[in-house]
């Protein structure tokens, strides 16, 4: 059975009220609260030294921030990236783990136009999106709360095209957007959708 | 040296994806130490803390462009974190984990015994911090270990205060519990 | 469109993202028993033999790990995703388009996925010459129906903006105009009735977001 602090007590230790503002009857709670509250270690951590080295291994390792995968499947005929992928594929079966290099592949895509998400959850503890633009992972793209509770935000760079997501709230309840069109997911939910459009100069084609 | 204390964040990220990728370093050297304390109050040890930190960094890296607010990284990189450290207990939750203590430095050849009780009494908030929900222990760690004012938290991970008092005030109530279970 | 510049490096090693576009064991490999992962993999190759892209398959694959869904129901909707391709592909060519493109495959199953019937793709898609796009021609039709306008209304909307000459950024904004309409307090299916006809014309190009997610901006 809990017993539950006062609610004045509850003042007390969030810093609200002091110990002599307190009912006297509620005092030597108080105090006691008090007691083990001030026991809480604070004692700052200073994490391996070497940790700064190996975040910066894995940095390095990985393709340079600003290399812009070309999306293939704009570019090349189904029929070419199937050739390709098969070939690759009987030389990647072929040819021992090891020697596997990873290449980049630089091409100078088309800019990416910066999408605003909003999404309106009170009392929500944390909020992301995921969608086809960050491989659905739900940690990649956090959003921010603003000014107004409840209101949560993010802005993310899409490359032109469609795209599909829904936000992820506290880790566990998917939400899709109720501003945007919607389409069944295949999993018994609906994602959202947004067309990305990219800025021309004069007017557009198609 | 001098110059690397005077960059700001915002102008460190521009400069690694304009393609400086070693001045992230910079930003490594600044954070990783920053959050360490309630990373490891969020998951229960040091170890796990400097998996999250480390993997929160990385992952910082890899989002980089997408930080909308560059001379705010320091708050970007906190959720991520903080995802981290919630991805991390999802992760723990089916684990039978030990309970690490921290190692308590207590001077003298002999122990007061205040200072053993003191020292007790830490591993058993300890513990029972563990037994929250994880956005219970969140808002106690943030308040009383981080000493944030509920405002301050409120903005760094949204929510509203009145809500982080109804978390924290549930939070002190079964960290009561637990304090008589394990003592 | 062909201005971006394809420069392609192959070393003597391997063309890791390449074959990444079809490598299932790569992308998912851990994220799903291996058994659910294997048939993955022969649901792709299938795709790739008979000319339809395997991104969509491997991306609702993804999704379905990264939501949590039982490795059976993952498989079953990459199934439907490559069910909705082969249809896409089926209706592109009796529209008369003889060699559909990637991006309008995915548009054309988008507007199945959305509701739209394989008849009504057809049509659509028949419908379409410059200086009109079949793509996005057909991912505003999808838009729409994935607003709740019905099916037959979507289409009717989208044909008579063709028909009419309106320009393309017009039928584009269309999904956006009908938005308004239902913000305003009115169904789908009646903002589409009233959205139909000239868009005002405007300063700036029009937005590709609804209201009330903001608005796109150069970086």
């Amino acid at each position: 059975m809990t017993e539950h602090y006062h609610p004045r007590v509850k003042q007390l230790m969030d810093g609200e009220l002091s110990l002599s503002e307190l009912p006297p009857e509620l005092r030597a709670e108080g105090e006691a609260a008090l007691r083990w509250l001030a026991t809480v270690d604070r004692t700052p951590i200073v994490l391996s030294s070497n940790l700064d080295e190996r975040v910066m291994a894995k940095v390095r390792s990985r393709l340079p921030a600003r290399t812009r995968v070309l999306d293939l499947r704009r570019r090349i005929r189904p029929w070419v990236l199937g050739a390709v992928a098969a070939a690759a594929a009987v030389l990647l079966m072929t040819l021992p783990r090891e020697s596997r290099v990873r290449v980049p592949v630089v091409a100078i895509a088309r800019a990416p136009v910066h999408v605003r998400f909003v999404l309106y959850a009170p009392g929500a503890g944390r909020v992301a999106v995921a969608g086809t633009f960050n491989q659905w992972n739900a940690d990649a793209a956090p959003l921010a709360p603003t000014r107004r509770p409840g209101l949560w935000t993010a802005t993310l760079p899409l490359s032109p095209g469609q795209h599909q997501y829904a936000f992820l709230v506290d880790g566990r309840r998917w939400v899709s957007d109720p501003t945007a069109p919607t389409v069944d997911d295949g999993f018994g939910r609906r994602n959202s959708v947004v067309a990305v459009n990219p800025q021309t100069e004069r007017g557009r084609g198609l | 040296m001098g110059s690397e204390q005077t960059r700001s964040d915002g102008e460190i990220v521009r400069s690694v994806l304009a393609g400086d990728i070693d001045h992230y370093g910079l930003l490594v050297r600044r954070y990783s130490d920053r959050y360490a304390r309630y990373a490891a109050a969020m998951l229960g040890s040091r170890d796990a803390a400097e998996d999250a930190v480390q993997d929160a960094l990385v992952r910082a890296y890899d989002q980089l462009a997408q930080c909308r607010d560059p001379e705010n990284f320091a708050g970007w990189f906190f959720l991520i974190l903080r995802n981290r450290c919630f991805a991390e207990h999802r992760r723990q939750q089916s684990q039978a984990r030990s309970m690490e203590t921290r190692d308590e430095a207590i001077a003298g050849p002999e122990r007061a015994d205040s200072a053993v009780e003191v020292a007790e009494l830490r591993q058993t908030i300890g513990r029972a911090l563990q037994l929250l929900t994880p956005e219970q222990r969140e808002v106690f760690v943030l308040k009383h270990v981080e000493e944030l004012s509920y405002e301050d938290i409120a903005a760094r991970i949204g929510a509203s205060v009145a809500s982080l008092k109804m978390r924290m005030h549930r939070a002190y109530d079964r960290l009561r519990d637990e304090l008589k279970e394990l003592a | 469109m062909r201005s971006a510049v394809l420069v392609l490096l192959i070393s003597t090693g391997i063309t890791g993202p390449i074959a990444g576009q079809a490598d299932v064991r790569g992308r998912l490999g851990g994220r799903l028993p291996a058994a659910v992962v294997a048939a993955l993999q022969q649901v792709v190759d299938s795709a790739i033999a008979k000319g339809l892209p395997a991104e969509p398959l491997i991306e609702k694959a993804v999704e379905g790990s990264a939501k949590g869904v039982e490795p059976a129901r993952v498989l079953a909707a990459v199934r439907a995703v490559l069910g909705r391709l082969s249809q896409s592909a089926v209706s592109l060519r009796s529209a008369g388009v003889l060699r559909p493109d990637t991006d309008a495959l995915e548009a054309g199953a988008f507007a199945l996925n959305a509701g739209l019937s394989p008849d009504q793709v057809q049509t659509l898609a028949a419908q379409v010459r410059a200086p009109y796009a079949l793509a996005p021609t057909l991912r505003v039709a999808a838009t729409l129906a994935a607003l709740g306008v019905p099916g037959n209304d979507a289409v009717r909307l989208v044909r008579d903006e063709l028909d009419a000459g309106h320009a393309p950024g017009d039928v584009l904004d269309l999904p956006r105009r009908v938005q308004m309409g239902m913000a305003g307090g009115r169904s789908a299916g009646q903002a589409a009735g009233r959205a139909g006809g000239p868009a005002h014309p405007s300063p700036e190009p029009p937005h590709a977001l609804p209201p009330g997610q903001g608005r796109p901006h150069k970086p």
